[in-house]
């Protein structure tokens, strides 16, 4: 067969049975996907499905733990993002790879400079290559000062600089304004004509459906769909993004009547908001019942329950309030919210939650000594062994002893620690943001019962998760969050995946 | 048996050993090959010469356990001191001279609190920028000469030659700061809370603890010790040389510190590992005088040694054991 004939019936790109296992976990499950010559596709699927790693794989950010990738007819497979771009890869990620403190031409032309670089001959050629797509960017901007959409045009020029025959967006429109949009598509489109394939990953279904030529739907790292955009509509795409098949007996459906009346409104949230992250939210939390708060990443769903618990401030001048039973407050430091009785259980535990060089005793009893409740002014340590095997019992933390240091325990007892050290607080209000990220099943179950048995005993709980199986098996009342706000309330019983599913994209 | 040495968490427990057995070693084979090494008379030069040092990085260690730095500590004890006695020599009285610099010591660790806690500078740009401004200051504006004499029958002078049991009185005053520092980090709430901060900060503040204001109180605490360490030297050279500013004296405060075992990553080590540190930066500092080694081989030496000290604590108390995250999947 010719060459030029077979590059012409060959897709571009061809993943065969391409699985990535991170610490033995899969991320991808023997994927085989195909990209089109001169196609738009949109890749799709719930947070943690699999979408990122997949074309990381692809642009040689991440290596495949097993199958191959055909490259116009050929197995390649690159070692880095810039073997990549070489042969024509491009990969343009969320958060941008551009030099902020170096101008449009400069980040154009970087890594291809010349031995000697002359700034006016790179602007002015700069300037026509930007003109010959159309974008107007001002090629002496310092990268800085440009708005994201600006700065996502000159990470697309950079690929096209390079002749690139594949760019991958990963979230291309999560930071843009709807102006912004447009001119986003229009470009995808240009770049088509131009005979560029493009890879669109999205959580928008509308954008999707408006502007590829083929779906693929990823779940739990495996494809569950792929086919002409035409046949897809969006209650296929929602049921292909859910459907679930594991785990049926760790999340069952809720039975009618377990589920928890509304007690007193301890929590009332009106209005508030912070930068792009959270737009003017509203809600309320109850206590002695569990409200479930879905949202997928960028939704601000973190950002507004630290809002609530004073690690971030909000911005004050554009008004809003919280009220805690009916009195205002205004939180500038943790602090003060965890003396009110708030305590959020972060859901970055490395970082932010436990104290790693320290022992299972002494994050429990940091936790004690940061609340205040009793005045220790002196410390017994007999005191804090016995907390430690107090609430070790309690949490069914397991370890050696009381002394062995947490970054050694299993995520499992990481995350009970870092729950107790919030629990021994003796909050009315406990936020557990995705509880149960990085924990194995066995301590999923313990988690669930902690937090059930939270609300039992009349605690306000919320529950942020992107894991709408356990939202639903947890929650009294379903809270959705979108774009920086709570768009949407269920109560258990009328919910449903699709349903909140449906609501939480855009 | 793992429990009873890692009081304070661990990784200090090996190298503490190490750094004890070494400094007797030292000791041991000083007191044989160096004539006039074991005698009483050097061994209370040792003990004194360290007591200074001592007092200087029990400042030190709350700061760096704290997850912090001070550089401004030598400048502090020569300056506050100089400032001290000149006023004095001014005519000013004992009470508001002395009142005046105490305040201004306070000041200066609130100030290089305040810059790091709520400004949010590096504590090393914070406290270098310090030293220099408060050396500038007090050399230009308040003394005329390098080195302040101590007045005549003036308490500081006679503080000199208090002995106890043929034991000078700066080995109390550090024995006594080393037991009050003990006491604040083991068993006081703030004492607790130095560690927590400098285990994780964020966590820290998220738990509800008062981050901010415990960052300026170690910087007060720095600076006291560094004014107490003034004093005591003062008092036992009749004068204060204020060029100590300029020598090596602030990299052997941080040698006594790590050397000890007090990680630079924070979160680690106490009490004990400054007085295993100043055992064996007193026993070598002593060791290579009496061997009569020039003092720029000393420095060498020592800052030989710190560096292995800083590259050893690196090795075992990594910043951070996986910043590298299993990413977006």
């Amino acid at each position: 067969m010719e060459p030029a004939e077979a590059r012409a019936t060959e897709p571009v790109i061809r993943l065969e049975n391409v699985s990535k296992l991170y610490r033995g976990v899969p991320a991808v499950k023997n994927v085989s996907f195909e990209l089109r010559r001169g196609e738009i596709h949109a890749l799709l699927g719930e947070n943690g499905a699999g979408k990122s790693t997949l074309t990381k794989i692809i642009a040689g950010v991440v290596e495949a733990s097993s199958g191959r990738m055909i490259h116009n007819g050929v197995e390649a497979a690159y070692a880095n993002p810039n073997a990549a771009l070489q042969a024509g890869i491009a990969m343009v990620f969320q958060e941008t790879s551009l030099v902020p403190s170096m101008t449009v031409a400069q980040n154009l032309y970087l890594g291809s400079e010349k031995f000697l670089n002359r700034l006016r001959g790179i602007y002015i050629s700069a300037q026509q290559f930007l003109q010959s797509l159309n974008f107007s960017v001002d090629p002496t901007a310092m990268v800085e000062t440009l708005g994201a959409a600006k700065k996502q045009m000159v990470e697309i020029a950079r690929a096209v600089h390079h002749n690139a025959e594949v760019i991958i967006f990963d979230e291309p429109t999560a930071t843009l304004t709807p102006e912004e949009k447009r001119h986003f598509f229009a470009l995808v489109r240009r770049l088509k004509a131009r005979g560029v394939s493009i890879v669109f990953i999205s959580h928008a279904l509308e954008e999707a459906l408006l502007l590829s030529d083929r779906i693929t739907i990823l779940r739990d790292g495996e494809l569950v769909a792929t086919g002409e955009t035409a046949s897809f509509d969006r209650e296929k795409i929602i049921a292909a993004m859910v459907g679930r098949t594991l785990s049926a007996e760790l999340y069952r459906q809720r039975d009618e009547a377990k589920i928890r009346k509304a007690g007193r409104k301890v929590l009332s949230v009106q209005d508030i908001s912070m930068g792009a992250a959270v737009r003017n939210n509203s809600f309320s939390v109850f206590e002695g019942q569990i409200t479930g708060v879905f949202g997928l990443i960028g939704s601000g769903r973190t950002e507004t329950f630290k809002i609530v618990s004073g690690i971030y401030k909000r911005d004050f001048l554009r008004g809003g309030s919280i009220e805690l039973d009916d009195r205002p407050v205004r939180y500038v430091v943790p602090r003060e919210a965890v003396k009110d009785g708030i305590v959020y259980v972060t859901e970055d535990r490395k970082s932010e939650g436990f104290f790693e060089t320290m022992s299972i005793a002494e994050n429990l009893f940091g936790g004690l000594l940061a609340a205040d409740r009793e005045q220790h002014r002196i410390i017994s340590h007999a005191e804090m062994h016995e907390l430690s095997r107090e609430w070790s019992k309690q949490l069914n933390i397991r370890a050696i002893n009381d002394n062995a240091r947490v970054v050694e325990l299993s995520g499992g007892n990481q995350q009970k620690v870092v729950i107790g050290k919030g629990l021994v607080q003796k909050p009315r209000i406990v936020i557990f943001d995705e509880p149960t990220r990085g924990v194995d099943v066995g301590a999923i179950a313990e988690i669930h019962q902690i937090i059930n048995r939270l609300a039992d005993e009349g605690l306000a709980v919320v529950v942020i998760s992107s894991y709408l199986p356990e939202i639903l098996n947890l929650s009294d009342r379903i809270l959705v969050c979108r774009q920086g706000r709570i768009v949407e309330e269920f109560s258990p019983t009328e919910a449903t995946e699709g349903k909140i599913m449906y609501a939480a994209v855009h | 048996m793992v429990a009873k040495g890692r009081l304070f968490g661990p990784g200090a427990f090996n190298q503490e050993r190490i750094v004890l057995a070494t400094a007797i070693a030292i000791f041991a084979v000083a007191s044989f090959a160096l004539p006039g090494f074991f005698t009483a008379e050097n061994i209370v030069t040792i003990v004194r010469s360290v007591s200074v040092l001592g007092i200087l990085s029990l400042g030190m260690a709350v700061v760096i356990i704290g997850r912090g730095i001070d550089l401004s500590m030598v400048a502090i004890m020569a300056m506050s001191v100089a400032a001290y006695l000149q006023l004095l020599a001014n005519g000013m009285s004992d009470g508001a001279a002395l009142a005046l610099v105490l305040a201004g010591v306070i000041g200066i660790g609130l100030l290089n609190g305040f810059l790091v806690a709520y400004a949010e500078v590096p504590a090393l740009f914070v406290t270098l920028a310090s030293a220099s401004f408060i050396f500038g200051y007090v050399r230009s504006q308040v003394i005329g000469a390098d080195a302040v004499p101590v007045p005549r029958a003036h308490w500081v002078a006679s503080l000199g030659s208090v002995q106890f049991l043929d034991i000078p009185i700066e080995v109390f005053i550090f024995a006594a700061l080393a037991l009050a520092m003990f006491l604040f980090l083991r068993f006081t709430k703030w004492g607790r809370f130095v560690y927590y901060a400098g285990d994780n900060p964020v966590a820290a503040r998220n738990a509800g603890m008062p981050a901010r204001p415990m960052l300026v109180l170690r910087y007060v605490i720095s600076a006291m010790f560094a004014f107490i360490a003034g004093i005591l030297t003062a008092a036992s050279l009749h004068s204060m040389n204020t060029r100590v500013v300029n020598s090596t004296l602030l990299y052997d405060i941080v040698l006594v510190a790590v050397i000890g075992g007090i990680g630079l990553s924070g979160g680690k080590g106490g009490v004990r590992n400054v007085l295993i540190g100043a055992a064996l930066t007193g026993v070598l500092l002593n060791a290579m005088t009496i061997i009569d080694i020039p003092l720029i081989y000393q420095n060498l030496i020592k800052s030989t040694i710190l560096l292995a000290a800083i590259i050893f604590d690196g090795l075992i108390n990594p910043r951070d054991e996986q910043t590298a995250q299993q990413g977006d999947i």
